[in-house]
């Protein structure tokens, strides 16, 4: 106690100074749910998620994944994740729907029979591992990440590499970011790889590898006090085989314009690709109002492929425990150069074909939402995100009449000509749950 | 129709002018008093990157393009 | 992202330097000791409370019992024995300031841009920052915090101080060796240094950064602070006016002094009462002086 002359005020303030010292720093209060790391102690966050995706008719995926994340005290930190992909379905051929049943040769070595007007699919069963690691260091303003990659399929396997430095300028304010990496991706199909743009001449040795390199350059920057914004660009450029072996090409007899024959798809072996990617985010409001992110991405390529995507989210807090996030997504896409449907007998084969749908002119739309929340009692965070994805294209095929004498097998179709869709539309739903705890 | 390398140099071009944008203006600097929406987990350019992660491993196998903000992450069989 | 800075220790003439960066600080530890290893676990222990008196208070953050205050929408919230215990001081420090000392005031600073200019608020934004201020509607009782939505806490006033006292505590407890915890100008001392040496504290020019201290003080134990107005302020009618808020009339005090610096037996007191006597605008001086505590003083 001081022994001068204290005031009343002193004396009032003194007690309450008292209790408040002596008062005992608790453990975080109930309101205090942070998985952030405190600053400057060590951290491990952990985070847990499982994708259940599903086309319709198609293929089922399913992908659980675990990522660890540790920070140290002098600011370093260390990623490691590890996902599994198991994968079943069907995987279109980049055959034509035909008017009569077909029979088609799957990777996996099984036979199916296809019923009528659809497009024809390949079963197939596939898994796949992959393992990430990053480790990121701070140096002054700087920040340098660098990551490691590996995957495995039955077929495929990738490795990659790649190294990014950030610099943070004018208190944080803005941010700029360069990068490069490198994939190195072998691809061994099941029956060995086969020679382009014919039924199925074996190529005879392995295919090339994929190598794929790639530089980024952004800018973020604090906007105001409730906007956010950034613009990067990435440049990839893929050397190799970059054939997918699996799809054929019909070859329709002209008059009939039912398939006569088969070839594999053929597309070059280098392939240097731009994207340029816009985005903001906007805070509404004040503390607990709701923020608004927008994307836009132009891509192109030169196999000719170009698209343009607009992506928006809509996060709004319920309350300190609970938040939604609607999502709408728009994508439209021009077809590549060699890009075909089908090819017609007696015309001259071109040097590159294939009629992978994705290759194609497609659009595709995607609604859904995320729920995130946090269970009373239990540490960590939730979310789950529920999606739709509806991706069509156009492009049909009319036959002309009586293309088929009576008394198939499967018993009937059309005996006049019809019209196929040759990209009918899909639907996908997927479903994503991740749990995300901080020790 | 204009050539390929013509809509490439403007886009090139929308690129610089974007670029430029963000990085003139007034260097104003946000004050620290400014900053308290700003220290929100949710005032991010990508809101989460576990869906972003799955974003583009889906769009990659459905569709036709890619990249627009990191490089070397993982290859797959499925494009 | 990435850590405010790592700390630093280093020896200077006969004793220890530890400097961090925190709630927007240069903050400092010094050690009056020989050993590296106490130095060491001192900047440890004054570092880990500064921060951890951030993360709890700082109005900044999304994820502390501040934020779930400030966002109950009107809905009471139970908070542990630390809030409590600084809510009753601001409580305390509120009533005996006659209503101008008050945490909820933050608000205001939505009508005003100190930056030297000369915009002022006009009377209709003025009075809607106003309506979001006032410590009388918010009910403290039983460890519950009950206050209007759209109102605010802000423990700026008082945070920095307190995590001052704190971590002077945790040194404390750490090495018998005499220390001086200096959080952006926030300072306690704990005793007389070896040979019954005082710590020499150089209290800063308002006006002028960087120039040399103003005054130099000698003291063995006890808190300082200073407040003032002198960087941040708007011109209005030629007159300047500090960005010290009067809660109950939304407009700057008139004739706040440019800077107090206040001695008392902590740091928390030592803010307290230069805070007060910046409030008491020209009365300042007549305020310090009823208090009995050595204080200097810039008009």
């Amino acid at each position: 106690m001081q022994l001068d002359r204290r005031s009343p005020l002193r004396a009032r303030l003194g007690a309450a100074a008292c209790v408040l010292l002596a008062s005992a720093p608790a453990a975080p209060a109930a309101a205090d749910t942070s998985t952030d790391p405190a600053p400057g102690a060590s951290a491990t966050q952990l985070e847990l998620s499982g994708l259940v995706y599903g086309e319709k008719g198609r293929t089922d995926v399913l992908e659980p994944t675990v990522r660890v994340t540790r920070l140290f005290a002098n600011g370093q930190s260390l990623t490691a994740e590890a996902g599994f992909d198991a994968m079943t379905g069907a995987s279109p051929t980049g055959g034509v729907a035909s008017l009569r049943t077909q029979t088609t040769t799957s990777a996996s070595g099984q036979s199916t029979s296809i019923p009528a007007s659809q497009v024809p699919t390949a079963m197939f069963r596939d898994q796949r591992e992959s393992f990430d690691l990053g480790w990121s260091v701070p140096v002054g303003p700087f920040t340098a990440t660098t990551g490691g990659h590996f995957s495995h399929e039955k077929d495929y396997r990738s490795l990659g590499a790649n190294a990014v430095v950030t610099l943070d300028l004018l208190q944080k304010s803005v941010q700029l970011t360069g990068g490069a990496g490198m994939n190195r991706d072998r691809v061994d199909p099941v029956g060995g790889a086969v020679r382009g743009l014919t039924p199925g001449d074996p190529l005879g040795t392995a295919p090339d590898p994929k190598r794929v390199t790639s530089m980024l350059a952004g800018i973020s920057r604090v906007m105001s006090r409730r906007w956010l914004a950034g613009v990067s660009a990435t440049r990839e450029v893929e050397r190799g085989y970059l054939t997918e072996p699996y799809k054929v090409l019909d070859v329709l007899d002209p008059a009939t314009l039912e398939t006569a024959q088969q070839l594999r798809e053929k597309r070059p072996e280098l392939r240097t690709r731009t994207s340029v990617l816009a985005s903001s985010t906007w805070h509404f409001g004040d503390a607990g109002g709701d923020v608004g992110y927008l994307n836009y991405r132009w891509y192109t390529d030169d196999w000719g492929v170009r698209s343009n995507t607009v992506d928006l989210k809509w996060r709004h807090d319920l309350d300190d425990r609970h938040w939604i996030q609607p999502h709408v997504r728009g994508y439209s896409q021009r077809q590549a150069d060699f890009f075909r449907y089908y090819l017609v007998q007696g015309e001259p084969l071109p040097a590159f074909a294939s009629s992978d749908e994705r290759l194609g002119p497609l659009r595709t739309v995607t609604v859904g939402a995320t729920y995130g929340f946090q269970v009373p009692n239990l540490p960590g965070e939730w979310s789950v995100r529920a999606e739709y994805l509806h991706q069509w294209g156009p492009g049909k095929l009319t036959r002309p009449q009586a293309a088929v004498a009576g008394g198939d097998d499967d018993g009937g179709d059309a005996a006049n000509g019809g019209t196929v869709d040759l990209m009918p539309a899909v639907h996908i739903g997927s479903l994503l749950v991740s749990y995300s705890i901080g020790f | 129709m204009r050539t390929r390398m013509a809509r490439t140099r403007s886009a090139l071009a929308a690129l610089l002018l974007a670029l430029a944008a963000l990085a003139s203006g007034c260097a104003a600097t946000i004050k620290p008093w400014d900053r308290d929406l700003l220290a929100q987990r949710k005032m991010k350019l990508v809101p989460s990157d576990r869906e972003a992660a799955t974003d583009r491993h889906v769009y990659f196998s459905k569709e036709g393009s890619t990249g627009g903000a990191g490089v070397g992450g993982g290859g797959c069989g499925c494009n | 992202m990435g850590a405010p800075g790592v700390a630093r220790l280093e020896r200077v003439d006969d004793h220890f330097a530890g400097r961090f960066t925190a709630m927007a600080s240069p903050c400092e530890v010094l050690v009056d000791t020989d050993d590296p290893r106490v130095a060491d676990a001192a900047l440890e222990a004054a570092e880990h409370e500064a921060r951890r008196v951030e993360a709890k208070f700082s109005r900044y953050r999304d994820d502390n019992v501040v934020y779930a205050i400030n966002h109950a929408g009107g809905r009471p919230v139970a908070v542990d024995d630390e809030t409590a215990a600084l809510l009753d001081y601001a409580r305390t420090c509120w009533d005996a300031s006659g209503g101008r000392f008050d945490i909820t005031s933050g608000a205001l600073r939505r009508a005003w841009t100190f930056d030297g200019g000369d915009r002022v608020p006009d009377d209709a934004t003025r009075r809607a920052a106003l309506a979001s201020v006032g410590w009388r509607r918010v009910t403290w009782r039983d460890r519950e915090l009950t206050m209007p939505a759209g109102m605010e806490l802000d423990f700026g006033g008082i945070g920095k101080e307190y995590a001052v006292d704190r971590a002077a505590a945790r040194v404390a407890a750490v090495t018998a060796a005499a220390h001086v915890v200096n959080f952006g100008g926030d300072l306690f001392a704990s005793g007389a240094r070896r040979g019954g040496q005082p710590w020499a504290v150089g209290v800063d020019d308002p006006g002028r950064t960087g120039a040399a201290a103003l005054w130099r003080l000698e003291f063995e134990r006890g808190g300082l602070a200073t407040s003032g107005d002198a960087r941040r302020f708007v011109m209005h009618r030629g007159r300047r006016l500090g960005h010290i808020l009067d809660p109950t009339t939304g407009w700057p005090v008139d004739g706040a002094p440019r800077s107090v610096t206040v001695l008392a037996a902590t740091c928390l007191e030592a803010g307290t009462l230069s805070t007060l006597a910046c409030l008491a605008g020209a009365g300042a001086k007549a305020f310090l002086d009823a208090q009995g505590v050595r204080y200097w003083i810039v008009e």
